[in-house]
């Protein structure tokens, strides 16, 4: 740990359970004639931008908010399939805010903040009313009461769902509240802007400077504090579920001008994606995990078995997560399921024309339930499946490959979602989050939200009441000079004329971090990530190319500012999952496993949040470290067996 | 597969805009049409010349960021898809495909097949939401909502606000945008306090804009990738009149 | 309540008010369908129906249907010509290549040519007063019915109109081709306009709206058709035999 630079999570005193309340009741509050007297920059409007914008200019607040897109209706979290967990116990079924609490701190395998989760789970039913009373046409029983479903392995039916659309009604839900702020002037709305970089005055963030993506100007803008909103860095794999905008830029450089970059190896993988076919895909296609309840996985016995699944007789098909984990079968969390499908693509029993696929098969669940049944719980998806892919999963099994899907890592913050600068926030995915080392269904869209309507509000009012930030305009010289630099980065860019494409710089990239860094990692893989990441860095800044003008709407500048950036977060990534030498969650290192090859935990040296302080261009970054310490939820071994 | 495109290429919103050919091989029939452009722009900034600008993000039909007029048609020939969703195994080998922007007075020219669509926000802003603050919601539970209602909500709700509606209709109207936002709030208990303000000031904005007007030719709804029905233009007209007779 | 300056003259307004009118043009066509029918009972029928109209509250109804036509036609026509005003507005550049998304459209040539269409028939109705309503009744005279009232003879003046020259039966059946046309599109479409369709009703009134279309103008194409036909045994002097004698000419003419 570093002494000189200790990461204090200012965690509130008092049992778990009355943290929040008492936390809510001990920070100070902004008068409401000195809230219009303060800015607030919003930058990203997924869900946790979309609801932190909306609800701060509901409190008075001016607030700036800035997206990439062209309307805050885009970003990624509408693409949030699944739906949304709460502790409502609607079901009566057992559940309460405290087993939310639990099942999310062992689903992270023992690597998340308590107090942050319980107050995430415990503001988790807040979240449902707020939505239902925006007009989220959330899935109802007949009886007229809301409908839950159980999701992702969890014991209790907790997960609130509108169609196959959950993420999209609760970003237009919240796109709506911002909206309506919009209208009544308390947010204005800055579209296809992207954050470049972070101004710093006196240590504390004061500002942001942006590309406006039509024109290509640099624009400044000041404010008494910035919330980052901006997502996760999925994307850094080149192929992932993620939309292909989505970028770590804007975190990125708040990295570069001081703020910890917590976590960076978290990363969850999802098992049951449409697999790659060639080099020209652009991105890969998240399947819903449901299809796990009736589908066998399996793959032939045989290594380059190249006849049809149909001529390949039941003896020689191994339904390998059925023998390993004869409890669970098809069934494990999403971690053990991806890595055992990259293990036997691996040994050379991948199907499909690149071996990077394993069969799902229904051929078993049709004949015993029939192809109505079938239809009629997975019917959309099987169709989707048939247009992308071109074969019938009723006649031929389906092929799936796990794909990078969510970062539990990004920006350390402590509890009041502070980074280590101060005045910067970072919430939602961006932030590295209370998901520990792995994220359970349907608590994502949970935590976007939590983070925007019910903590910042809060935290943002008590961090403004402290600070008592002067005045400032983008007159200030800092303001100045951080132009400059994004002006001289973005010459730098735009002088290289060489013959590479940023995607296929990206790609290249891409091919390393899954490869080394994905499912399973070795010290020996995260060694030769580390060799290989700087090379293709090299490249990248002799051979690219872009084309057109700075000072226009120019799509492969902003493709290769992002993969500049991804070209060192990758790096930090191998170094992070290097000194990381246990298996968490999504984090699994070969050399730590036990004798039947499951994750094995080192508690004893790494129950800690593991966040890293930059340094300099070229130089390593320093590792600092948060122990984590579990009062409630003691450690346990996750088995599936 | 090898196709031969006629591509909308305009430098600006001010200069003249045409069709630009271009031919492409060693297309995969399993490509998305946007990847199909992708290895086109590839193929472009290696011969030194510039891409052609598109927009695209989730690449899976849910953010409505994409939106091409593929040979006539908002996001091409496949019905209820998005332009990301068209595979090149609809077209036929050989086959010349003209793509054009998204055509509107209020959707007004960025570059090449890029257009803006604040509009949209704008309208939204009069009136797409129930004004709640956050915090001041009862328990979700207390209001019960009949399942059918929920349904025909969400129904409505599906709009990803891509805009295809407007590009298909021959008026280049925005009714179907409107009439699905407005329709899911009347299926909605939360949305009648405002029920008759939001309808008026929807509809407005949406004449503000410089949309055309809806002359019921429902090549909306064939255009939507979401399979969205003018009857929901048709309830937001009925919608309007209850206000107009509130008022009296 | 409601903000005054939330109400404007809307897109939506003008499609209700297209709507509202274009439904009682169609429910005026059907009503003068009806009445027309009448010639096939001769002319004391259709004489007497001419005589009521004409007499019927002291001739007050026949004043106020016209001008609330009139005032019907104008509001149609205006917002109808409006909502058409607008498209050329709303997109300044059009598409190189044009193209059906097909499925749930309902675009059609009929869609697409109200304004033509509707222009033809303005042209039709003006061209079609002139002749019946501005006809000069003196040359053409009265007839006495059977209460001995002495009623302007308009039978005379339509079966002589028709069978004096095929070119004049044409001109009708064009027309009422046009009509056809606009109704194809204009009936469902009006429904649509005033917020009476709904998910499970669209589809019937789109077919219901075609149905009624075709059925209105083929009888206003058949009449004068018909009239013509039956040149010679059409006597326009003949009483009720003519039904006979016009069934005992058109039905070997089905037949064959």
């Amino acid at each position: 740990m570093s002494d000189k630079y200790p990461l204090n999570p200012n965690i509130p005193p008092g049992p778990v359970q009355e943290k929040w309340t008492s936390h809510k009741f001990n920070m100070k509050l902004v008068n409401p004639a000195n809230k219009r007297k303060h800015t607030v920059i919003v930058v990203g409007t997924g869900l946790a931008g979309a609801s932190a914008a909306a609800s701060l200019g509901e409190l008075g607040y001016n607030v700036l908010s800035f997206c990439i897109q062209d309307s805050p209706r885009r970003a990624h979290s509408v693409a949030a399939q699944g739906g949304i967990n709460a502790a409502k116990n609607y079901q009566n079924d057992g559940d309460s805010v405290y087993r939310l609490f639990y099942d999310t701190v062992k689903g992270g395998d023992f690597r998340s903040r308590e107090a942050n989760v319980y107050r995430l789970s415990e503001v988790s039913t807040n979240i449902i009313d707020q939505c239902v009373a925006q007009g989220v046409p959330f899935a109802r029983e007949y009886g007229g009461t809301l409908a839950n479903r159980s999701f992702g392995g969890a014991q209790v039916s907790r997960t609130f769902y509108a169609r196959g659309q959950t993420g999209q009604q609760l970003l237009l839900g919240a796109y709506g509240s911002l909206m309506r702020q919009v209208e009544e002037g308390k947010v204005k709305l800055f579209p296809r802007r992207e954050m470049l970089d972070l101004v710093k005055i006196d240590g504390v963030a004061r500002g942001i400077i942006t590309r406006n993506l039509v024109s290509g100007e640099l624009e400044k803008y000041a404010a008494d504090a910035v919330l980052l909103c901006t997502g996760g860095y999925s994307t850094v794999f080149y192929l992932s579920t993620n939309a292909v905008n989505c970028n770590a830029t804007a975190a990125w450089r708040c990295y570069k001008k001081g703020a910890y970059f917590a976590n960076p190896c978290y990363t969850q993988i999802h098992p049951t994606c449409i697999p790659r076919f060639g080099e020209t895909q652009s991105k890969l296609t998240l399947m819903s995990e449901s299809l796990r309840n009736d589908g066998r996985v399996w793959v032939p016995r045989r290594k380059g078995d190249e006849r049809k699944p149909s001529e390949i007789p039941e003896s020689e098909r191994d339904y390998y997560l059925e023998t390993k984990y004869p409890a669970f079968g098809n069934l494990v969390p999403r971690d053990i399921a991806s890595r055992n499908a990259k293990e036997v693509c691996d040994e050379g029993r991948g199907v499909g024309p690149t071996g990077f696929a394993v069969y799902l098969d229904f051929a078993e669940a049709i004949n015993r339930l029939g192809k109505d049944v079938i239809a009629q719980r997975y019917g959309n998806l099987f169709a989707m499946y048939h247009e992308i892919s071109g074969d019938d999963p009723y006649e031929t099994p389906m092929m799936i490959y796990p794909a990078p899907h969510y970062t539990m890592g990004g920006l350390w913050v402590d509890y009041n979602l502070m980074t280590t600068i101060d005045g910067l926030f970072a919430l939602g995915e961006a932030n590295f989050s209370d998901h520990g080392a792995n994220r359970l269904g349907a608590s994502a869209l949970m935590q976007g939200l939590a983070d925007g309507y019910f903590v910042i509000p809060y935290t943002l009012g008590n961090y403004l009441a402290s600070a008592q930030p002067k005045p400032v305009t983008t007159d200030a010289a800092e303001f100045e000079e951080a132009v400059k630099n994004v002006q001289t980065g973005v010459e730098k860019l735009m002088s290289i004329n060489g013959h590479t494409t940023a995607d296929e710089i990206h790609r290249e990239l891409g091919n390393i971090m899954i490869d080394e860094v994905g499912m399973a990692r070795s010290e020996k893989g995260l060694k030769k990530a580390l060799e290989e990441i700087p090379k293709i860095r090299e490249k990248f800044w002799k051979d690219l190319r872009i084309p057109g003008d700075a000072k226009d709407y120019n799509k492969e500048l902003e493709k290769a500012g992002r993969v500049a950036d991804f070209l060192e977060l990758g790096e930090l990534m191998a170094r992070d999952a290097l000194e990381r030498k246990e298996s968490c969650g999504g984090h699994f290192r070969l050399e730590s496993q036990d004798k039947d090859g499951e994750a094995k935990r080192d508690d004893k040296n790494f129950t800690h949040v593991a966040a890293w302080r930059f340094l300099g261009e070229d130089k390593v970054p320093e590792r600092c470290v948060e122990p984590l310490e579990y009062e409630y939820v003691k450690p346990s071994e996750r088995s599936y067996k | 597969m090898k196709v031969n495109l006629r591509i909308w290429r305009q430098p600006g919103p001010h200069a003249p805009g045409r069709l630009v050919d271009y031919s492409i091989d060693g297309i995969d029939p399993s490509q998305s049409f946007l990847e199909m452009l992708d290895a086109l722009n590839e193929k472009l900034i290696k011969e030194g010349k510039e891409p052609v600008a598109f927009e695209s993000d989730c690449r899976e039909g849910i953010c409505g960021n994409c939106g091409l007029v593929i040979n006539g048609v908002a996001h091409g020939p496949k019905a209820a898809c998005t332009t990301c969703e068209v595979r090149m195994r609809q077209f036929e080998d050989g086959q010349t495909i003209t793509v054009e922007p998204f055509r509107a007075k209020a959707f007004p020219m960025i570059k090449d097949l890029v257009v803006n669509r604040s509009a949209f926000d704008r309208i939204m802003s009069k009136g797409g939401f129930v004004a709640v603050n956050s915090g001041s919601a009862q328990d979700a539970n207390l209001q019960p909502i009949h399942k059918d209602d929920a349904e025909h909500a969400m129904d409505a709700a599906a709009c990803i606000g891509c805009g295809a509606c407007v590009a298909a209709c021959p008026n280049a109207s925005a009714s179907l945008f409107v009439g699905a936002k407005v329709s899911q709030y009347t299926w909605l208990p939360q949305g009648k306090v405002e029920r008759h303000g939001r309808v008026l000031k929807m509809v407005k904005q949406m004449d503000a804009e410089g949309f055309g007007d809806c002359s019921n030719h429902a090549e909306c709804e064939a255009a939507c990738p979401k399979e969205i029905s003018v009857s929901n233009i048709s309830r937001m007209r009925r919608e309007y009149t209850k206000a107009l007779l509130a008022g009296v | 309540m409601i903000n005054p300056k939330d109400i404007h003259i809307s897109s939506v307004i003008k499609k209700l008010l297209t709507g509202i009118t274009g439904l009682s043009l169609v429910m005026f066509l059907i009503a003068h369908l009806i009445g027309n029918l009448t010639l096939f009972a001769g002319p004391e029928v259709f004489n007497a129906y001419a005589q009521f109209l004409h007499h019927f509250m002291h001739g007050m109804f026949i004043r106020f249907a016209e001008i609330g036509l009139l005032g019907m036609f104008l509001i149609h026509i205006w917002s109808a010509v409006s909502v058409q005003m607008s498209k050329k507005k709303a997109r300044p550049s059009r598409y190189a290549v044009e193209a059906d998304a097909g499925g749930a459209s309902k675009k059609t040539f009929h869609s697409l040519n109200m304004l033509v269409s509707g222009g033809i028939i303005l042209l039709f109705v003006l061209v079609h007063l002139n002749h019946f309503k501005y006809a000069d009744h003196e040359a053409i005279g009265t007839m006495r019915l059977s209460n001995g009232v002495e009623a302007f003879n308009a039978y005379k003046l339509v079966v002589g109109s028709f069978q004096a020259n095929f070119g004049y039966v044409l001109f009708y059946m064009l027309a009422m081709a046009v009509l056809c046309s606009h109704l194809m599109h204009g009936i469902w479409s009006a429904f649509q306009s005033i917020g009476f369709t709904r998910p499970s009703t669209l589809p019937y009134l789109n077919l219901a709206g075609k149905a009624i279309a075709i059925a209105l103008a083929l009888g206003f194409f058949l009449l004068p058709l018909l009239i013509f036909m039956m040149r010679g045994t059409f006597d326009p002097n003949l009483g009720p035999e003519t039904i006979r004698h016009a069934a005992n000419h058109f039905l070997p003419l089905l037949a064959g």
